[in-house]
């Protein structure tokens, strides 16, 4: 051992999401590459699939275990062994799964085991943008945009994770953009998973008055935590001939120069 | 067209979208009432009373038989009488029967989504008596023949145009917009019905055990009236709404009022413990307080008791994304509507398989939660109830399969892998399959790409580039 | 019926009986919440009884009621006089087949808290109508053509404006509920800090159950009557009193 060691790069896994992973892949890219930016070693667990979110969201609580014990065999073992840690998440609605619903899917005289493991995950599984700003200190990002920016906050990142300065102040650091306001910025894009198509003329309503707002915001990219909000905003802009665009906040924060912007 | 509350649910959720009238109304009325409720917890140390009102109502709940019988014993030697009723029926049929046997002929009633709850007024009106809602608001939907929509502001959807229209027809009274003119016209109309009307009906805010004392909530001055202009007085308390004291009662009061419309207090607040007492010169002969259960033990049963818990302030209502859409009617033939309703009314109904649709209209966003005043975690309560739909069996088989091939698909990384290359191909189709054609009649779908993230990754490495992986 | 009914009662508390006794069960995510021990202040008001006579004053007129303070006791009987006056020349809607404007619908006399008001009422013309029995028709005929009601106050709130009530003999309800206007005499000394303090002096004295349960219906009222049910525009004076006058006076000074 050296004198003067080199401090320790924190190690974190990435559990990158099922939508990230099928439909966005830059945005995987993204956070990766923010992370490794700003100073953590970043693993990327093979084996990885989905947090169960989607089935216990409707009622199938077996289904949401089975893929919830997925989830423990992948991760709980990186951090049992110190391999890592951290868990990161681009999305909120991911860790709010694991940080506050694994405990209602798994009771502790029904399934020991997988509540102690789910235990073990709480207080070291983070949301992107809270993880670089509580945990790294990031203040200052390397990225550009040239336009008005606002933000939306998704509801779980919100109101089950109380997340919402994090990802405003790394906004605020991104150079060149300016930020606007969005009215209703807190209010349901009308999303909330199959519910956009169970229910999807009540979800389209909701998500086109997030349109209205995003319109009169006067805002060239709204950047938001999720994924899943994203797509559906999206959608929506595209067909009302917005022309502006949600972004997922990784790739907002890593428009450097010198990398391609997602 | 409005919504017609006895239509399936898909039907009322497309009216509702419809009815852009209704739409502007709502949007005014709940953006209002949420701002000045906001208004009104900023002057108070919001989070403190908040505990204190949620441990008020919680520790009533977890003594609530002992409090049901203190409650009684405090009424009868208050000169009351008290009925217990399982049901809606048994209920209607003790109050009927109290209706009969005083020869009542006409009835006023002050605002109750617990009468509402058990068809009261049919089953009073089936016997011939006359039954008048006083609550200006319940009285306008009564001459308009529609159910209340929103459980503080009864005719929230409506405009003042449609009200002005109404009430020219049914009191002859001359064309105007100006609400006050129309209100003039509503007492003066209401005025006689309580003069002369044979028994008063209400609801119940507050039960207080300790001195047998029933407390009702208004700001138009009908629940002082109802409660004492008449001979006869029958209150319809839910057992759930009992209380161990009186500063209980005054502390929920004060926590009601401000949030559900923004006010310190509301205007009136009357406690009635009893028939008038000897030297009185007003007050009611007879006091009756009927107890109703009607699937509130069976909520308490079944897990259920956070709900329990709810005062009836309407925050929950006037804060959601989705009642702000679609209004109360569109809810069904319940009383109970928004967030809370979404909970209790599957959970009260005798089908429950009834409202299965209900705790599925919710994107659950939390806000309810945020700004209950007894913290009632309703996002929780609904997954609750969503996951008891599930067990029951009444969800489209479909459905069922569909989440079982992808739990199975999840717990095998390399077949869950292939899922992106299905989606792929179905937004590629010129004919989308179910559900992706219900996304694309209003959204464009994403593109779907050709490698997912882990894919490439795994290639990445495969061809010795990047960085050490797990 | 009568048996049922005992069934209903039994049914109902056995299965009660049987869910508290698992906390747990009942609310699935369970917590322990602690009742509070001291009953918490929701609003809060300070200082001596002029400052609260103020503070009470302020916020009833915030919610649009009205007030006086009186400095001296004797002018007391000539403002309430002022005030009936004031309010015959007003054309609004009276109810009742025979309005009658000068007529007040009140507390015994001997009830209020300022005695010898009646003599001076009567030289002004004023007609003082107490009601023996308001089921009995003819007496709710007279009661309802009043157009100002007349009472004295049980208590006061200076944080929210709020007088309460009691029935009694010669304290009838409709005298504050009836009329189109209600003139209420308040004592500054009976103008408490707030509801909280109030029930607190009446729990320590022992007298707070026996206060509500024997007035058969304690009621607290904050201003006049309001509704918001017309696109949340706010009317006064739905169905009772359009106007709340309050008449404030140090009764304990010379």
């Amino acid at each position: 051992m050296s004198e003067t060691s080199e401090p320790v790069r924190p190690r974190v896994a990435l559990f990158v999401t099922c939508m990230v992973d099928a439909l966005y892949p830059g945005v995987g890219n993204a956070a990766v590459e923010l992370l490794e930016h700003h100073g953590a070693t970043v693993l990327i667990p093979e084996h990885q699939t989905c947090c169960g979110q989607p089935a216990f969201n409707n009622g199938y609580r077996d289904e949401a275990r089975r893929m919830a014990r997925h989830f423990l065999d992948v991760f709980t073992p990186l951090i049992e062994n110190g391999e890592v840690d951290a868990i990161v998440v681009p999305s909120g609605s991911c860790v709010a799964m694991v940080t506050r619903f694994y405990e209602i899917l798994f009771d502790e005289t029904k399934h020991p085991h997988d509540r102690r493991r789910a235990a073990s995950l709480e207080s070291v599984t983070f949301e992107l943008t809270q993880y670089l700003v509580d945990v790294l200190g990031v203040t200052t990002v390397d990225s550009r945009f040239p336009g008005h920016l606002t933000y939306h906050a998704c509801c779980h990142l919100l109101r089950e994770l109380g997340i919402d300065a994090q990802p405003r102040s790394l906004l605020a650091a991104v150079e060149g953009s300016e930020i606007v306001d969005l009215a209703g910025a807190d209010e349901c894009c009308g999303f909330g998973g199959l519910f956009a198509v169970k229910n999807s003329e009540l979800s389209t309503a909701m998500g086109r008055r997030k349109v209205r707002n995003i319109r009169e915001s006067g805002a060239d990219a709204v950047a938001v935590n999720d994924v899943s909000c994203m797509t559906h905003m999206n959608g929506l802009l595209e067909r009302e001939r917005c022309s502006c665009r949600a972004v997922h906040i990784a790739e907002l924060l890593n428009a450097g120069g010198d990398r391609d912007a997602g | 067209m409005p919504v017609e509350v006895g239509a399936p649910y898909r039907r009322r959720l497309r009216q509702a979208l419809d009815d852009e009238a209704q739409r502007t109304a709502l949007d005014r009325a709940t953006a209002r009432l949420s701002a000045q409720r906001a208004q009104a917890l900023a002057a108070v140390d919001n989070p403190r009373l908040r505990q204190n009102a949620r441990a008020i109502r919680q520790s009533a709940i977890q003594d609530l038989p002992k409090l049901l019988e203190q409650l009684e014993a405090n009424l009868l030697t208050n000169g009351c009488q008290v009925h217990w009723a399982r049901d809606a029926d048994e209920a209607t049929r003790i109050v009927c029967g109290i209706a009969e046997k005083s020869r009542t002929r006409r009835v006023v009633k002050s605002k109750s989504m617990v009468t509402e709850e058990i068809g009261l007024n049919h089953a009073l009106e089936a016997l011939g008596i006359d039954v008048v809602e006083t609550d200006l608001g319940e009285y306008i939907i009564q001459l308009a023949g529609e159910p209340p929509s929103h459980i503080i502001a009864p005719v929230i959807h409506k405009r003042v145009e449609d009200i002005s229209e109404l009430l020219q027809r049914e009191l002859g009274m001359p064309p105007t917009d100006d609400p006050a003119v129309m209100c003039a016209a509503a007492r003066k109309r209401l005025r006689q019905e309580f003069l002369n009307a044979d028994m008063g009906i209400s609801g119940c805010n507050f039960a207080i055990a300790e001195t047998g004392t029933i407390c009702i909530i208004t700001n138009e001055g009908n629940g002082r009236m109802v409660t004492s202009m008449p001979r006869v007085y029958v209150a319809v308390a839910g057992i759930e709404k009992v209380v161990h004291s009186v500063e209980d009662a005054a502390l929920l009061w004060q926590a009601a009022s401000r949030n559900a419309t923004g006010q310190n207090v509301s205007v009136y607040f009357s406690m009635s413990s009893g028939p008038r007492r000897h030297g009185h010169a007003d007050g009611p002969d007879e006091m009756h307080v009927v107890l109703l259960d009607n699937g509130r033990t069976r909520m308490l049963e079944r897990g259920y008791g956070d709900a329990t818990l709810c005062i009836r302030c309407g925050a929950c209502i006037n804060a959601c994304p989705v009642y702000r859409e679609i209004g109360g009617h569109a809810y069904g033939r319940t009383p109970y509507n928004g967030p809370i309703g979404a909970v209790i009314t599957p959970l009260l109904a005798d089908e429950p398989a009834s409202h299965k649709e209900l705790p599925f209209a919710s994107s659950l966003c939390g806000v309810c939660r945020d700004v209950c005043p007894v913290k009632i975690d309703l996002p929780r309560l609904l997954l609750d109830l969503r996951s008891d739909i599930v067990e029951s069996g009444a969800t489209p088989r479909s459905e069922r399969l569909a989440m079982k091939a992808f739990a199975r698909s999840a717990e095998a990384p390399a077949r869950f892998r292939r899922l992106r290359g299905l989606a792929r191909l179905a937004s590629r189709l010129p004919v989308r399959p179910p559900p992706l054609n219900r996304w694309a009649r209003t959204r464009a779908l994403p593109p779907v790409p050709r490698s997912g993230f882990l894919e490439s990754r795994k290639r990445r490495d495969r061809d010795g580039r990047g960085e050490p992986r797990g | 019926m009568a048996s049922s009914m005992a069934d209903a009662r039994t049914e109902i508390l056995d299965r009660l009986r049987r869910v508290v006794d698992e906390p747990g069960r009942m609310f699935r995510s369970y917590e322990e919440v602690r009742r509070p021990e001291v009953p918490m202040h929701v609003t809060l008001a300070e200082g001596d009884s002029l400052a609260l006579a103020k503070r009470f004053a302020s916020e009833l007129e915030a919610v649009k009621g009205s007030y006086e303070i009186v400095d001296d006791l004797s002018d007391v009987p000539a403002r309430v006089i002022e005030q009936i006056r004031s309010w015959e020349s007003e054309s609004d809607a009276m109810d009742g087949k025979d309005p009658r404007p000068l007529q007040v619908l009140g507390w015994d006399p001997g009830k209020l808290p300022l005695p010898g008001i009646r003599k001076p009422l009567a030289e002004a013309g004023i007609e003082w109508v107490v009601p023996d029995d308001l089921l009995d028709d003819e007496d709710r005929q007279r009661a309802a053509a009043a157009a100002t009601g007349l009472t004295g106050v049980e208590a006061a709130f200076a944080s929210t404006g709020t007088i309460v009530l009691a029935p009694a003999e010669g304290k009838s309800r409709a005298a504050s509920l009836l009329p189109y206007r209600h003139i209420v005499l308040v004592p500054i000394a009976a103008i408490h800090p707030t509801i909280e303090s109030w029930l607190a002096s009446l729990r320590s004295s022992g007298q707070l159950a026996d206060l509500v349960r024997d007035s058969a219906q304690l009621a607290f009222i904050t201003g006049p009557s309001k509704s918001a049910d017309i696109e949340l525009n706010l009317t006064l004076g739905v169905h009772g009193p359009k106007q709340v006058h309050a008449v404030l006076f140090d009764s304990q000074r010379p």
